[in-house]
């Protein structure tokens, strides 16, 4: 029995996918023609890539577990700021430690303060985890904006090397690279779009890897149980499931997936500051994640991605003085209005789950379960 | 002993404001049932209204408190148009949604953003005063108990007194106070009692409105007007109604009082030797939250409406 064909893309998958195949198209014209620099389509890439990943992170949380997390900005800073203060020339406290160190450093820091944040907000309603754990955010926030003597404070750290700046064959590349084709050069690669392209492979590699690990784990038993509590926690615990637990896994995991987007963020970027851990940053990843759909790891993709051309976009078009208003406050009218309409007309998002939590196996010969 | 006396004095000034804050979202909470996060941006919508109205009214003659006569109707022109503007959200954003508190609570995020982008867009960035002369310490005070407060500050502790004085007569001496507060306590059963709760909800929101802009207009007065004022201050009128306890406006009186007062006596901190600086003043705040929603969910004034 098969009321939900699952095995076929529905015709709105296939528009999402026409869509993304067309943009692409689209901003692969506007490089070879000379529009777009490419190493600004490789650093939207990368950004895209960790919107990606600050979306597939709140959506474990959200998604699976129905946690409302509001302090996605200080998994994300902390992230960001374990490996700056760890590997800049600029840090107040230590730097110069290789990146691919720094970042357990930025996850460690990320973990501690997911125990810290969960275990006693965990228990909470719904609505008071959403206050408190946006109140804890802030605190974050306040704490690195004011303690300079360990941060830098307002000032933000400079000074951050590249990821791969201290690999032995890829950091000692000279440049620039020039591509021939039939003796005319075609390409004139600088510094800048090597390293790019570097990052890009580091994070699609990251998010490959987080995205295949998710989703085993949302088709795991584990995920069916996050989902149960999420459904109706009492259920889950009169089966005997410790949901604490269960929370407080998937929260940590989250957050940890959180703070890998804030250290890419950083070796993307090199530059961080208090003002990457404003709210606003957790509302965007909030947008991503319920505009995608609720629970979908390829809708946290598509939100992460959406969120993107939003801010990319809008600063082309004032750019172009297309708008009659700034491009902060549009920015802020579109994501505004963008969840008002989400919630009111598609709450279930652009590409709810209900294909991903199937197992491929179970697809094929209409065996029930 | 001065030096406290001063910090309470000025606790005095800001929980006026919070307390302000509170009960309309102590309101909101308990009616419709979910935590609005657009209440920040309603305060600053009222501060924008109240700046735009003191354009116009400001030359209008005599001073009460130290503050012109056109002051006042400002106040009142951005209580009003916050009123307004909430109760048309209600009706075409809140009201036609087939949501749990949750959604609304979402939905509410992308009403504050809306508020604040048609600010930003309209007014800029830049932070802006009413233009009011600021006048120095009251020189009784000053000589008498050594703590500077200005005649600006006395109007916002007594304003904030006048509003929320006329708010506990409407709830104690009116029908529609009586109304209110069976709506508040049991939605159901106050519309099998034959309440029309749809008109008493818009009630709600037009006073918890109007009492936000007032907080706003103060708050702008007290410092200066950007607009992120009120959502910068959200959190902290967030710790005040959890403190009093969710759905008590009495309690959102309270938990105002206290949350104020403790945002500015964090200087205290430092002075007996923990180095806790100011700009630690919401954190304090939040932590207080978290802490009360821990051990009394209900908060310190429980159900009491």
């Amino acid at each position: 029995m098969s009321t939900l064909d699952v095995g076929t893309y529905s015709p709105r998958e296939k528009g999402v996918v026409g869509l993304l195949g067309a943009l692409a198209a689209l901003l692969l014209v506007a490089v070879l023609t000379g529009v777009l620099a490419p190493a600004y389509l490789l650093y939207l890439i990368g950004l895209s890539a960790m919107y990606m990943l600050l979306s597939m992170g709140l959506n474990v949380q959200w998604g699976y577990g129905g946690m409302i997390n509001f302090s996605v900005a200080a998994f994300f800073g902390l992230g960001a700021y374990g490996t700056a203060l760890l590997t800049a020339s600029g840090s107040p406290i230590s730097g110069g430690v290789s990146p691919v160190i720094a970042l357990f450093g930025g996850l460690a820091l990320a973990a501690v303060l997911a125990v810290l944040i969960g275990y006693p907000t965990l228990k909470l309603r719904d609505d008071y985890l959403a206050i408190a754990s946006l109140g804890l955010a802030e605190v974050v926030r306040i704490f690195i904006l004011n303690e300079s003597q360990w941060t830098a404070g307002s000032a933000g750290l400079t000074g951050i090397p590249l990821f791969f700046s201290d690999w032995p064959v890829l950091g000692d590349l000279t440049y620039p690279y020039v591509f021939n084709v039939g003796g005319t050069p075609v390409f004139n690669m600088s510094q800048s779009v090597v390293t790019s392209f570097l990052n890009v492979v580091l994070v699609t590699v990251i998010v490959a890897a987080v995205y295949l690990f998710l989703r085993r784990i949302h088709q795991s038993p584990w995920g069916r149980v996050l989902r149960t509590i999420r459904t109706d926690e009492d259920l889950a615990e009169t089966l005997g499931k410790n949901t604490f637990a269960f929370k407080m896994q998937a929260f940590v995991i989250g957050s940890l997936i959180m703070a890998l987007a804030g250290v890419f963020y950083s070796h993307l970027v090199l530059f961080v500051s208090p003002q990457d851990l404003q709210p606003i940053t957790t509302f965007y990843v909030w947008v991503a994640v319920i505009l995608g759909g609720t629970g979908s790891d390829r809708g946290a993709m598509l939100g992460g991605f959406t969120i993107v051309a939003i801010q990319q976009g809008t600063r082309f078009l004032t750019d172009t003085g297309a708008l009659p208003i700034g491009a902060a406050p549009f920015r802020l009218m579109l994501v505004g209005l963008l969840i008002i309409f989400i919630v009111r007309l598609r709450p279930e998002g652009i590409l709810p789950p209900e294909r991903e939590l199937i197992w491929p196996d179970s697809l094929g010969g209409g065996r029930d379960e | 002993m001065a030096q406290i006396l001063q910090y309470l004095a000025n606790g005095l000034v800001f929980s006026s404001i919070i307390i302000l804050g509170s009960i309309g979202l102590s309101l909101v909470y308990s009616i419709a049932d979910f935590a609005n996060f657009a209440h920040g941006d309603t305060m600053t919508l009222g501060a924008y209204g109240a700046f735009v109205a003191f354009g116009v009214f400001g030359g209008l003659g005599g001073t009460v408190l130290g503050l012109p006569v056109g002051f006042f109707l400002s106040l009142a022109v951005g209580m009003a148009l916050a009123a307004v503007v909430a109760v048309l959200t209600h009706i075409f954003v809140y009201k036609p949604l087939d949501t749990d508190s949750i959604g609304l609570l979402i939905t509410s995020i992308g009403v504050a953003f809306v508020y604040r982008a048609v600010l930003q867009a309209t007014f800029g960035t830049d932070f802006l005063q009413y233009d009011i002369r600021r006048s120095g310490p009251i020189p009784v005070l000053l000589d008498t108990l050594d703590i500077a407060v200005t005649q600006r500050d006395v109007a916002i502790i007594v304003s904030a007194a006048v509003l929320v004085a006329g708010l506990h007569l409407l709830l104690q001496r009116t029908t529609l106070g009586r109304k209110m507060r069976a709506t508040a306590d049991n939605p159901d059963l106050a519309r099998v009692s034959g309440i029309r709760t749809d008109r008493v909800i818009l009630v709600m929101w037009v006073v918890g409105s109007a009492l936000a802009a007032a907080g706003g207009v103060f708050l702008a007065l007290y410092s200066q007007l950007d607009p992120r004022i009120g959502f910068n201050i959200l959190l902290v009128v967030f710790a005040a109604v959890i403190l009093g306890g969710i759905g008590s406006v009495y309690g959102a009186m309270l938990g105002g009082l206290l949350i104020g007062m403790l945002h500015e006596l964090t200087p205290l901190l430092s002075d007996v030797g923990l180095p806790i600086s100011n700009a630690y003043a919401p954190a304090v705040a939040f932590v207080i939250m978290v802490a009360v929603l821990l051990v009394r969910p209900r908060g310190i004034a429980g159900d009491m409406t």
